[in-house]
């Protein structure tokens, strides 16, 4: 019987990445509800808020990425648009080589995630640097990210100091303080040597221009002040329309993410620096990604371009805690990554199709979603879609539903079913070729079989309901 | 009779119902109270009774076709709840002793019929639905059930029922019963894995969640695990028998019953 | 490159022209987001928010000299405009550099550079492009001391954010660095400061942009 991959991989996860995980994603939810409720009365009001903020954004994108652009370009950075991952890539490229440099620093970026950033600079011989913690052990340890916000929330402290040892970063040690000094000192060189740092961007106002960076660890910002050249790789869906929209997507944002009021450092850069600064980057390059996501623009699906990037919604899935961020095979896992991987997956809707199906529609995503998406009904409309397009390895598992179909809109039929249910009971259900039936019998018993009881009591008893 | 009450803080919208006119109710019964729990089914009729209406239950009804919507044959999906529309024709209010069935009619039914020429017929439906527990006191104003039953209780919500009045409603009705304990349990609010077609089609991820559930559950030593929604119920109860422990569930109805019952 | 422009733009119009009605921006106050026990500002506000991030703070040029002289540091870098105000009173041992040397940077434990305003809900430092003599000496050295001039302060963040002026690169600054990717346990000092502070200077001279 052919299962779900994403069910095969949670059934061969090791016990302590599961409990690592579980671990990370349950301090997640307790400290973003902790401060949602300690300084908000209403904090579903202010994300039903953010959620039409955001909408509105993207169903007036077209003005608002033209005013971006217009802004960024008299503030002196260079606007390009890339219709595809493979175009961005293209234009990194030539910016990076452009530049001289060999050694280039990054900041944790999706978008970036989405090329393969890293990968694809080392094999042309460049050097780059995942500069945040977390993206800095998975790229020691050629791994990917199973998270969004927390890259390593599936490793322990062990894990990472044999990353350590491995890359010759010293002797084992597993103290998480220890760990984090190395990684600053061996960082520092880095961004002075770097010609180039790449940074995502959490925000681009179309009023001013400015791109917004935030961090705690401060690699964006050292990023900012070795580096000559600063690209920015932003998926367009990032822009939002005016500076004060920031106050109240970032207190949202961080308060969902971290559980913080505000991170250490909130950078609004509204292009290469000032004149008389004699550090930071002279040019300044933002990249605009399109890769899909006009076509989501407009469509029933475009909620989920709100999207602000916080985690939360992994944190809440009961799902994503069975399975951790890798079975999701993409760049985006979770119930955000259920809906957005399959959309922008440059194979085509097919290949990620199934994660839709890796789902109990539970909404407890939806409910600390900071920008409202519902995620659920977004789901069920992929579910929908695969169905229609018959996407065979995304619908395997799922029952047929011809028999019900039939039985369940032909009353006497029905009728008759739940009379002779009963002699099912004989039958060893769990060796039969019914996948469904098997599935469940793996591992729960099933009621006895009671159709047609319920009927018959209305129909004796006294008060004709029936047919009253 | 009451006017409908729908104000609950939480991010599904339950529509506004039509204002309770008659004392006539029908019963939709639920596949699952078809195949597996007649006496939640009979309970519900008898709680109805006892709150004062007339309860029919039309014969050709079959089930609500959640399953359908889930698993995406939304052709299907609509086929079935144009037979729903059909069967419940009757102006008169519909109450479903499931959560779940009464979210399939007013929020997943509309999502499924947009642009569809049935779908004022379809809102119309999901305007006089409701789950039981919600209509018991939203809809006919029942702030206590008078009654007794000393056990101790564990509380469970269908995830579908999540930020409507089910879950409030069940409290007020179960608080009011004299010897009835609620006892709490961690995780109360993580779902317990069913999920519908996903407890076969992730049969692993799914068990897992089920056995989670049970444990927790199970740890505040409950007498009796109540919900609203007796598919919860069966993925859990079907869990722990196969893990060889003791897990007495019941359909909210049954517990407002047999309290009526020893009370009187 | 222009190719694509026109590619995006086109499928963005054409995708939104599918929509019936466009979602109108919605009305709201930019400070609705603003903890409604968070809103007051004032210089006492300011001090005890600073305590809240973990910034020190030095009230008078003295204190942060005595402050520098336990600590034991060897050099650090110094704004020049802050030079011949703060050497008097920071201990002869301590050699200050106005000049930030990056094929040296471990040669500075500490950097002292302006803050341009400070923002009293979220207890940060606002740091400016034109008001930061050198980026390298606010990120990289362990400590880091933004001098401040106390009546320069946003009760608010959304009194900063609607007032950031044309600076190419305003930086919110609350606290030191820190991380906790490794098993969710905080750790501070990562890539930026281990030790964030700020030095109350008040105005010699008017800066062009204050708040």
């Amino acid at each position: 019987m052919s299962r779900q991959a994403l069910d095969i991989f949670a059934s061969e996860l090791d016990a302590t990445v599961l409990q690592a995980i579980d671990i990370g994603a349950r301090s997640g939810v307790e400290k973003r509800l902790a401060t949602l409720t300690q300084d908000y009365e209403d904090p579903d009001a202010l994300r039903r808020l953010a959620g039409q903020l955001r909408q509105h954004s993207l169903d007036h994108l077209d003005e608002y990425l033209a005013g971006a652009e217009r802004r960024l370009e008299e503030n002196g950075a260079q606007v390009h648009f890339a219709a595809t991952t493979a175009r961005a890539l293209e234009i990194v490229l030539d910016i990076v080589r452009a530049s001289g440099t060999r050694v280039v620093t990054k900041s944790k970026s999706m978008a970036s995630e989405e090329l393969d950033l890293s990968r694809e600079l080392a094999s042309r011989g460049f050097e780059p640097l995942e500069t945040d913690l977390g993206e800095f052990v998975v790229q020691l340890d050629d791994d990917h990210p199973s998270h969004i916000v927390k890259p390593i929330i599936h490793k322990t402290r062990h894990d990472v100091a044999r990353s350590f040892e491995r890359s010759g970063l010293g002797d084992y040690n597993d103290d998480p303080e220890t760990i984090t000094r190395r990684a600053r000192s061996f960082m520092r060189d880095k961004f002075l040597a770097a010609g180039v740092t790449i940074t995502g961007a959490n925000f681009v106002s179309a009023e001013s221009g400015r791109v917004v960076v935030v961090t705690n660890e401060g690699n964006a910002r050292f990023g900012q002040a070795g580096a000559d050249v600063h690209i920015v790789l932003a998926g367009i869906e990032k822009v939002i329309p005016r500076d004060r929209d920031l106050a109240l997507l970032l207190s949202l944002l961080i308060r969902s993410a971290t559980g913080q009021r505000i991170t250490s450092y909130v950078e609004l850069i509204g292009g290469p620096r000032h004149p008389a600064q004699p550090s930071g980057p002279r040019e300044m390059h933002v990249i605009f990604m399109d890769a899909n996501r006009s076509d989501i623009v407009g469509s029933d699906m475009a909620p989920i371009l709100r999207c602000i990037r916080c985690g939360a919604c992994m944190n809440s899935c009961p799902v994503y805690r069975e399975s951790s961020g890798h079975a999701y095979r993409g760049v985006y896992p979770g119930p955000m990554g259920a809906v957005l991987g399959p959309l922008l997956a440059d194979e085509g809707f097919g290949k990620l199709a199934d994660l839709a199906r890796a789902s109990t529609l539970c909404g407890a995503c939806h409910d600390v979603c900071p920008v409202d998406i519902p995620i659920p009904d977004l789901i069920a409309r992929l579910r929908e879609r695969s169905v229609r397009e018959k996407v065979k390895h995304a619908n395997q598992g799922v029952p047929p539903m011809s028999v019900y179909s039939l039985v369940a809109r032909h009353p006497r039929l029905w009728r008759l079913v739940m009379s002779l249910g009963h002699l099912m009971e004989r039958l060893p259900l769990a060796r039969l070729p019914i996948a469904a039936g098997r599935a469940w019998l793996d591992h729960r018993t099933l009621p006895r079989w009671r159709g047609g009881r319920f009927r018959r009591w209305l129909r004796r008893s006294e008060k004709g309901r029936a047919d009253d | 009779m009451m006017t409908a009450e729908t104000t609950v803080p939480g991010m599904k919208v339950v529509p506004k119902r039509d204002p309770i006119q008659t004392d006539r109710v029908q019963l939709m019964m639920t596949c699952l109270c078809d195949a597996f729990f007649d006496d939640a089914a009979r309970a519900s009729v008898e709680c109805l009774e006892e709150a004062g209406c007339r309860v029919v239950c039309p014969p050709e009804q079959t089930c609500c076709g959640q399953a359908a919507y889930t698993s995406g044959d939304w052709e299907t999906f609509r086929h079935v709840v144009r037979h729903v529309t059909a069967v419940f024709a009757d102006p008169a209010p519909i109450v479903v002793p499931s959560g779940s069935c009464a979210a399939a009619m007013f929020h997943e039914a509309p999502i499924a019929f947009e642009g569809d020429p049935d779908l004022p017929r379809v809102q119309r439906l999901a305007n006089r639905t409701w789950e039981l527990a919600d209509f018991l006191v939203n809809g006919l104003g029942i702030r206590s059930w008078r009654g007794r039953l000393d056990a101790r209780i564990a509380v469970h919500d269908a995830c579908h029922t999540r930020g409507t009045p089910t879950g409030p409603a069940m409290r007020t009705l179960l608080d009011g019963i004299d010897g009835l304990e609620r006892v709490e349990f961690p995780d109360e609010d993580v779902c317990c894995g069913f999920g519908g077609v996903f407890s076969v089609s992730h049969p692993h991820i799914s068990s897992r969640m089920g056995r989670r559930k049970v444990a927790n559950v199970l740890s505040a030593t409950p007498d009796l695990v109540v919900s609203a929604d007796m598919s919860c119920l069966m993925h859990q109860r079907g869990i722990a028998e196969r893990e060889g422990c003791a897990y007495p569930v019941r359909h909210l109805s049954q517990v407002l019953r047999d309290s009526m019952v020893t009370g009187s | 490159m222009t190719n694509d422009r026109e590619k995006v733009f086109s499928r963005l119009k054409a995708s939104l022209d599918r929509l019936p009605a466009r979602t109108p921006y919605p009305d709201f106050p930019a400070d609705v987001a603003t903890p409604a026990d968070r809103r007051e500002g004032g210089l006492s506000v300011f001090r005890q928010r600073l305590a809240e991030t973990s910034t020190r703070l030095f009230e008078d040029i003295a204190s942060l000299g005595r402050w520098l002289g336990e600590r034991n540091v060897l050099s650090g870098y110094c704004d020049p405009s802050l030079a011949a105000i703060l050497r008097p009173a920071i201990p002869p041992s301590i050699r200050l550099s106005t000049n930030f040397d990056r094929q040296r940077p471990d040669d500075y434990q500490f950097g002292i550079t302006r803050a341009s305003a400070g923002i009293v809900e979220t207890g940060s430092l606002v740091l400016k492009d034109r008001d930061t003599s050198d980026r390298l000496g606010a990120v990289a050295p362990w400590i880091h001391v933004a001098c401040l001039d106390p009546g320069n302060l946003y009760a608010t963040l959304a009194d900063a954010l609607t007032d950031l002026g044309d600076d190419p690169a305003v930086i919110l600054v609350s606290g030191h660095s820190q991380t906790a990717d490794v098993e969710g346990i905080m750790i501070h000092g990562v890539h930026g400061p281990g030790e964030q502070a700020c030095l109350f200077m008040q105005a010699e001279k008017k800066t062009e942009n204050g708040p």
